[in-house]
């Protein structure tokens, strides 16, 4: 590319710091996620609140909700929403740090359902929500006989298998889900269910002056009825060592400023550590939900990952009254059924890139500039596989029926429209066929992929006449070979996805473009062409 | 990948010429898109070149409309021999050459081959309709006088014409090549159909070694003759002929088709103003080598504010690019 003059170094270096700056403007002032990952990450949960109110009563109902200071730890809210008709809301926060909604009415009777929803997205954000400090002492918690004697064997024994804190809480589990041990059966007392285990847990470990509590959360999975699952975690100051031993005099608590963390445990396992798809929704030994006036109430949770993730947050952005102006004006500010158009549009340029590099950097030769991009863009419509066994059966079948009307001495003109019509009925014969043989993809050629193999089939028809079959041929698996490989590029859901979210890549292109205009170099097939010229010296 | 780029680096120092160099260091430099008509019809080409007083196969007449198609007798009247061809056509399609009369509506081809005064008709009807023009638009026919090859072609031909294509860059000559036809070429001077290149030395007009799709070789496939080595006959005239079609077109870079006809001699047949690459393997030598050299003489030229007649090009050409045989 030497031969690139200075007006066309300063174009392109214009169009390329727009682009540039466009992109950068998204990414880093709107903040508009790159990759459309998140997909997966960006989910909606639906808790549903049902109960029954007996006659006409006042009710009030108390729920918890996530709280950004427990954290949804690697969510962000993106929005929550509220559906409960004629009730007023307002929120407060408890001691632990939850948030609690409290909903009330005047007047309600019957059957009452009310739906709280939360969109989560994930964020690679490096800063962890503020949270709250917790206790790191706590009371004994007074003991029957029985339970003294079975508990003194139990922490004497979970002493020597611990050095700290944390080791101290995973022991604990380990042992309470020891359910043949005869001492942690009595403390049990047959109820072998996790909140049972729990309270054994919190009897055990208040006896060694440990805090835990309980938390409630709810696992991101796909799905309906999901009951809240329960965890406990502990406030553990980092430096303190503490040592349950008196031997261990040499090592004594310091307190230091740091803050604690944390420490999630779960209760059956004994593994710490909140996994990755749990968001913690409220803490603490309250129940969920507390309705006064109201009977057989309940909570059911739905989670769904929507499918709009990243797009979904952009167009909530868009749609935001003080949204940025220039967020306004991005495509996704369009009708849905528009974009899907726009979607496929905004791709033909990526597509033509790759016909010319493949002609002018590799030297393919395609039938025409664009038809590649033409047939690519029918591909969408077939699929690739039967695009190709399309494009292949009908092309072969159309030529040889302009090369049987070759014999019969016709003017160009009304054999190419006797050829065309043929591919047509040729068309739709496939489709009838398939569709009988319950194939729904012969459906799949509508208007658009027919008027392009007619063209396909004229023009190559003219390049047959023009420069003979080898020739035509070799043409035609260029053209496939190309399209094949504009439809996979076009393809790419991350790509598409960059594209149409940051528009200004198409400046980008457009400066390639104008730089490959001046390029000069030869055509890696022009190296196997001329080799010739470099043999016996 | 390293092969390839050694490749690249060998073919960048012999100055070999690319497509997309060709494409645009010289067709889009040199060559105006107004002046295209002059090279893409041959009918208009053939007028210019009458009235630069540059020899061209005579013009015996022109099919313009189905309607016209019944003038074919009267143009025919008389003659035995005769070519038809698309004015607009490129690489030798659709063109018919007529070697004798055999009966009053049957006439036979160069080739032997019998053909029928309806099967004439359908042809230039085919040729109206744009079959083998450029882009499919409507085109014209001609029909002239038939070329006889000169006899020095005999031994290193097969069937066909033989046609001699000198590459002009703004008026100098810079690479030539003569192109025989052969078997698989059907009779065409046409490369790509698998005619076989012959570089010719610019000074002198011997032939050099030859290419044949793309692979050097010595032997004329079909009749095993030495194609190298061969004086071709009149070359100055050729030479002349070629640099004056640069006044003659306007274009800056062209490739110039002719023939040696036994009675006429040397013939314009046609311009072309995208030659092709492929007689650079036929010279063994690139062409963007040479046309740097030409490029260099003609900015020094423009500095002393003179401009070159035909005739002083053409020794230019002759000086600097002639092929030294005893090397």
């Amino acid at each position: 590319m030497r031969a690139l003059t200075l007006h066309l170094k300063i174009l392109i270096a214009i169009l390329v710091g727009i682009g540039l700056f466009s992109i950068a403007y998204q990414v880093f002032v709107l903040k508009i996620p790159v990759q459309e990952d998140e997909r997966g990450n960006y989910w909606t949960i639906d808790a549903k609140i049902d109960f029954y109110v007996r006659g006409s009563k006042p009710v009030r109902v108390q729920f918890f909700v996530p709280s950004e200071q427990n954290g949804y730890l690697r969510y962000i809210k993106s929005t929550d929403s509220l559906l409960a008709k004629d009730y007023g809301s307002s929120i407060e926060e408890d001691a632990h740090g939850n948030q609690l909604l409290t909903l009330s009415s005047r007047r309600e009777s019957g059957l009452q359902t009310l739906y709280y929803r939360l969109a989560l997205t994930q964020r690679d954000s490096l800063s962890t929500p503020k949270q709250i400090k917790g206790k790191t002492w706590r009371e004994s918690i007074p003991l029957t006989e029985q339970q003294q004697v079975a508990t003194k064997t139990l922490i004497d024994n979970i002493r020597q298998k611990s050095l700290d804190t944390a080791t101290f809480i995973t022991a604990a589990i380990k042992a309470v889900n020891d359910v043949k041990n005869d001492n942690v059966s009595l403390l049990l007392n047959n109820d072998k269910t996790i909140d049972n285990k729990v309270n054994v847990l919190e009897l055990l470990l208040s006896q060694a002056h440990i805090p835990i509590q309980r938390v409630h959360t709810v696992r991101l999975i796909r799905g309906t009825n999901q009951k809240p699952e329960l965890w406990i975690r502990s406030y553990i100051a980092p430096t303190v060592v503490k040592s349950n031993s008196d031997k261990n005099t040499n090592k004594t608590t310091t307190a230091t400023n740091n803050p604690g963390t944390w420490v999630y445990f779960n209760p059956e396992t004994g593994k710490t550590g909140l996994p990755d798809d749990r968001i913690i929704w409220w803490v603490g030994d309250d129940e969920l939900l507390s309705v006064d006036n109201g009977n057989q109430a309940k909570v059911t949770f739905s989670i769904d990952n929507s499918e709009l993730a990243a797009k979904g947050i952009i167009s909530q952005m868009a749609g935001q009254k003080d949204a940025s102006s220039f967020i306004t004006y991005s495509l996704y500010s369009l009708p849905i059924q528009v974009q899907e158009t726009y979607n496929v549009m905004i791709m033909i340029p990526i597509g033509v890139l790759v016909i010319l590099v493949l002609r002018n950097i590799i030297g393919l030769q395609t039938l025409g500039t664009f038809t590649p991009v033409l047939i690519a863009l029918a591909f969408r419509e077939t699929g690739l596989g039967f695009g190709i066994c399309l494009f292949t059966i009908i092309v072969t079948l159309g030529l040889s029926v302009r090369s049987y009307l070759e014999h019969l001495k016709l003017q160009m003109l009304p054999r190419l429209s006797v050829v065309l019509t043929f591919v047509v009925v040729l068309i739709a014969a496939i489709s009838l066929f398939s569709h009988k043989l319950g194939l729904e993809q012969g459906l799949s050629v509508t208007l658009f992929p027919m008027v392009i193999l007619t063209m396909t089939i004229e023009r190559l028809s003219i390049t047959w006449e023009e420069r003979g079959g080898t020739n035509a041929f070799k043409v035609g698996i260029g053209t496939l070979c190309a399209a094949s490989l504009a439809y996979l590029v076009m393809k790419i859901p991350a790509l598409v996805y960059f594209v149409f979210t940051f528009p200004g890549i198409l400046l980008i292109l457009v400066g390639f473009m104008l730089a490959m205009g001046r390029y000069r170099g030869y055509r890696l097939t022009e190296l196997r062409r001329f080799k010739a010229l470099l043999k016996e010296g | 990948m390293l092969s390839m780029w050694k490749t690249w680096k060998e073919l960048k120092s012999r100055g070999i010429m690319g497509i997309n160099q060709r494409n645009g260091d010289y067709i889009l430099k040199y060559n105006k898109r107004k002046y295209y008509p002059v090279v893409d019809d041959k009918i208009i080409t053939k007028m210019r070149a009458i009235e630069e007083g540059i020899h061209v196969p005579e013009l015996y007449g022109i099919i313009e409309t189905e309607h016209d198609i019944s003038k074919l007798d009267s143009i025919l009247a008389g003659r035995t021999d005769f070519v038809i061809k698309p004015a607009q056509g490129a690489g030798g399609d659709g063109i018919i050459v007529i070697a004798d009369k055999f009966d009053e509506k049957r006439f036979k081809t160069v080739s032997g081959r019998m053909i029928s005064h309806s099967e004439i008709e359908y042809q230039i009807s085919s040729i109206l309709t744009g079959l083998y023009s450029l882009g499919g638009m409507r085109d014209r026919a001609l029909i002239e006088y038939r070329v006889t090859p000169d006899s020095i072609f005999n031994s290193i031909s097969y069937e066909g014409v033989p046609d001699i294509r000198i590459i002009v860059l703004l008026g100098y000559p810079v690479m030539a090549m003569l192109r025989l036809p052969t078997r698989q070429s059907s009779g065409k001077a046409n490369l790509h159909q698998g005619a076989i290149g012959v570089g010719v030395d610019l000074a002198s007009g011997i032939t050099l070694k030859g290419t044949w799709l793309n692979e050097k070789i010595d032997k004329h496939p079909d009749t095993n003759n030495f194609v190298s080595g061969v004086q071709l006959p009149d070359w100055d005239n050729f030479m002349r002929l070629a640099t004056r079609c640069y006044e003659l077109s306007g274009l800056g870079y062209i490739g110039v088709d002719m023939v040696l006809d036994k009675d006429q001699g040397p013939l314009i047949l046609e311009l072309n103003a995208r030659p092709g690459l492929n007689i650079q393997i036929a010279n063994d030598t690139g062409l963007a080598m040479r046309n740097k050299i030409v490029e260099a003489h003609i900015a020094d030229l423009k500095k002393k504010q003179r401009v070159e007649a035909p005739e002083e090009r053409m020794r230019f050409s002759q000086e600097h690019f002639a092929v030294n045989f005893n090397k």
